[in-house]
């Protein structure tokens, strides 16, 4: 089956000046899908996100650099600025979180013991949870009045109504969403840290806390670089656990970027403002995606 | 092998462009029964409601009218998918919640259903007068009302005898009364039961307006020759009599703050931890079910904000809207599938399994609406409210009804958590809703 194909044998068959259009055919597949799902939105975005639109979402007024210019209007708004800071620190706790308690259950079943096998199923149950179900779900525990957890704890907390914890309840949840993926991928990564370092660590009288510290850590660094940024990426997008639970509210607490996007574009009939916000949350994650890569070179042992 | 694969590959794609090519041909055929497709919003017993209503329809009318019916969320999501389609027309018939009115008649996609009802020579008058005012603006009927509701005040009797309470309250002021006596504390201080609790819902704020005998909205509540272009409720001072009420009510206590929307409301009730709550008729048959034994149900009217309110009720839920579509025989066969959708024997059935009311007249007429009258009396209580308010209260158009009721929401969280008050709430509704309207207006007119 495997022959040897000489090129050049059948090429000269065909005129040479036809060739330069031969690897583009090629990639014509790739760049329509590419190019209707991808860059058409992108660009028809940044386009809308210049004008006032309609109710249908057609472009009606231009408005860029005017002063009713959207990035203006956004950047005039409280409401944005507490939103964008509500987005940091939700997308912050998430990533830590979610990698924290993906590391801890992944190194309390690194070692093999009675019911391992069950406890690790456990931890990696999350994956399997779509977010909207669990959201439904913790609505129910979460209730203010006969909910699961308020009667856990002997009181009569609003967990998803009142300022002061709307914004942990929802981190709360995202983070047990997470952590399962999380599990699942640093225990891959544990597999992998070789044996030897742990003996010779052992041999040099280490401990279990410095050998987590100065082997493991630093062996899975490239898993758990990976890891944070799928958690930020996830983080930024979430979006079911918000509507579910808190609409966003209460006021700004959880008014994450995304959901803002939906309210204006889907509730309120703004598209050119969703559009500007969608723009601004791109530059976002844009940045934080850049100073990571940085971060890994320095960071990073592969 | 490569060989192999390549071949059964290229028959896949074949026998796919076959497929594709032969569903092309069914649709083009001009035979057969018209395919009419409905969209709704309408889940849980409800939704199953619908889907047996409409596998009757297509068993009546078999070979000629084939309806497909589309559950596509809630009516939110179901709006915002349409508005999303941009006016490609994804189905014939589309039900709409009250609020989308305003801008289904704006969106120059409709049908108004007072067309078929000129050429049909249909009699408008079998609809109930105050249902069909609010969806009548200028003289045209724009669209069928389907699933009619007005909110209630829904109260646990069991607990309303033990305390020996015997008059319904009808007004906030008999609230704060009858819910004193309801209240129960543990030995740790913390409330076992409230006495009241309601939901952070905008519609009822809608409908305290209407109660007040005032206006949500100017040029005639929205429903005058030109559109709204500003709220009203700020000026006439309506809308701060309602916040303050709601104010009162989460600051004393009288009700726990239970978030926006009223499944929690609803869950508090039926487990017990509140005496009272405000809620749909329509809800009226899912909390008999999920009471059960628990306590016996009691339905008053939707309460006034203060004794002496002159004003009523508005109809909420939602009604059909005829897309038009420009295909007659498509228009024809939902004319005809709206035609039996609001016939009394519909109504009645669909009255008994959900608790709208029947928006036909007649339908009170028939057995099965009869029986279950006499089986649950509370359905009673929402029809007597129903003719007890009068068209004028038919409650505000507004092309932003679904943002201006995330605002008003939105402010009453923002008062529930203290940081803001009664007076800056009402500010704070009307300068974000004129805002939006303004722009609104500006773009769309």
């Amino acid at each position: 089956m495997a022959k040897n194909f000489d090129t050049r044998a059948v090429r000269p068959a065909i005129k040479g000046h036809h060739f330069w259009l031969e690897p583009y055919l090629f990639l014509l597949p790739a760049l329509l899908v590419f190019g209707m799902f991808l860059y058409y939105p992108f660009f028809r975005t940044i386009f809308l996100s210049m004008f006032l639109t309609n109710k249908t979402g057609h472009a009606k007024i231009f408005v860029a650099f005017t002063d009713k210019d959207n990035y203006l209007t956004l950047f005039q708004s409280k409401s944005f600025w507490a939103s964008v800071a509500v987005t940091f620190r939700f997308v912050f706790a998430v990533a830590l979180g979610g990698l924290l308690i993906g590391l801890t259950s992944s190194l309390l079943t690194e070692k093999k013991y009675r019911g391992s096998n069950f406890t690790a199923a456990v931890y990696a149950m999350p994956i399997a949870i779509a977010s909207a179900a669990a959201s439904m779900t913790f609505k129910m525990v979460l209730h203010p009045t006969n909910g699961l957890l308020n009667n856990l704890l002997g009181t009569q907390i609003n967990f998803t109504g009142d300022v002061r914890y709307a914004l942990a309840s929802v981190i709360g949840l995202t983070i047990w969403l997470t952590s399962g993926i999380n599990f699942i991928f640093i225990s891959a990564g544990l597999r992998n840290v070789p044996a030897e370092l742990y003996d010779s660590a052992a041999v040099d009288g280490a401990g279990y806390w410095r050998r987590v510290w100065s082997v493991t850590i630093p062996s899975i660094s490239p898993t758990l670089f990976f890891q944070i940024i799928i958690n930020i990426i996830g983080a930024f997008q979430s979006f079911s656990q918000i509507k579910l639970l808190t609409e966003g509210g209460p006021g700004d607490a959880t008014n994450v970027m995304v959901w803002s996007i939906y309210m204006d574009a889907f509730r309120n009939f703004r598209f050119g403002a969703a559009a500007a916000r969608s723009v601004i949350l791109f530059l976002i994650v844009l940045v934080i995606t850049i100073i990571q890569f940085r971060f890994e070179k320095r960071g990073v042992n592969y | 092998m490569k060989k192999t694969l390549a071949l059964i590959l290229v028959g896949l794609l074949a026998v796919s462009l076959a497929f594709a090519a032969g569903s092309k041909e069914t649709v083009a055929k001009d035979a057969g029964p018209v395919k009419i497709t409905f969209w709704h919003a309408m889940g849980g017993v409800n939704g199953e409601a619908i889907a047996s209503m409409v596998a009757e329809f297509n068993a009546l009318n078999a070979g000629k009218i084939e309806v497909t019916s589309e559950f596509q969320g809630s009516y939110d999501e179901e709006f915002a998918k349409l508005q999303a389609s941009g006016g490609n027309y994804p189905c014939d018939i589309v039900q709409i919640y009250d609020i989308g009115s305003r801008y289904m008649i704006d969106s120059g996609w409709v049908l108004p259903v007072q067309e078929y009802v000129k050429k049909d020579n249909w009699n408008v008058n079998q609809i109930e007068p105050n249902i069909a005012a609010y969806y009548t603006i200028d003289g045209t009927l724009y669209s069928m009302p389907f699933n009619s509701s007005t909110p209630l005040l829904y109260y646990n009797k069991t607990a309303f005898d033990e305390a020996g309470i015997t008059k319904v309250p009808t007004s906030f002021e008999e609230i704060y009364e009858v819910a004193e006596k309801l209240r129960v504390v543990n030995p740790d201080g913390s409330v076992k039961r409230y006495g009241f609790g309601m939901g952070n819902y905008g519609w009822f704020f809608e409908q305290w307006m209407g109660k007040q005998g005032l206006h949500y909205v100017n040029n005639n509540n929205g429903r005058g020759e030109q559109y709204a272009t500003a709220v009203a409720f700020d000026q006439n001072g309506g809308g701060l009599e309602i916040v303050k009420v709601w104010d009162k009510v989460l600051k004393e206590g009288i009700s726990p703050y239970l978030n926006i929307g009223n499944d929690d409301a609803k869950a508090a009730f039926i487990s017990g931890n509140i005496a009272m709550t405000l809620e749909s008729t329509a809800a009226l048959k899912s909390l008999l079910l999920n009471i059960g034994d628990r306590f016996e149900l009691g339905v008053g009217y939707f309460p006034n904000i203060h004794k002496n309110d002159v004003g009523g009720v508005s109809v909420g839920g939602g009604s059909l809207w005829m897309l038009n579509t420009g295909d007659t025989r498509r228009e024809d066969a939902t004319w005809e599938f709206l035609k039996f959708m609001i016939s009394p024997e519909q109504q009645a059935i669909w009255n008994v399994k959900t608790g709208y009311f029947p928006i036909t007249v007649a339908a009170a007429e028939t057995e099965t609406f009869k029986q279950n009258i006499a089986q649950y009396p509370q359905f009673q209580v929402a029809i007597d409210q129903l003719h007890d308010t009068a068209p004028q209260y038919a409650g505000a158009l507004l092309s932003i009804f679904p943002e201006a009721r995330t605002t008003v929401e939105g402010y009453i969280a923002r008062l529930a958590n203290r940081t803001v008050d009664a007076k800056g709430a009402v500010e704070g509704m009307a300068r974000d809703i004129n805002k939006a309207l303004e722009e609104y207006n500006l773009v769309n007119y």
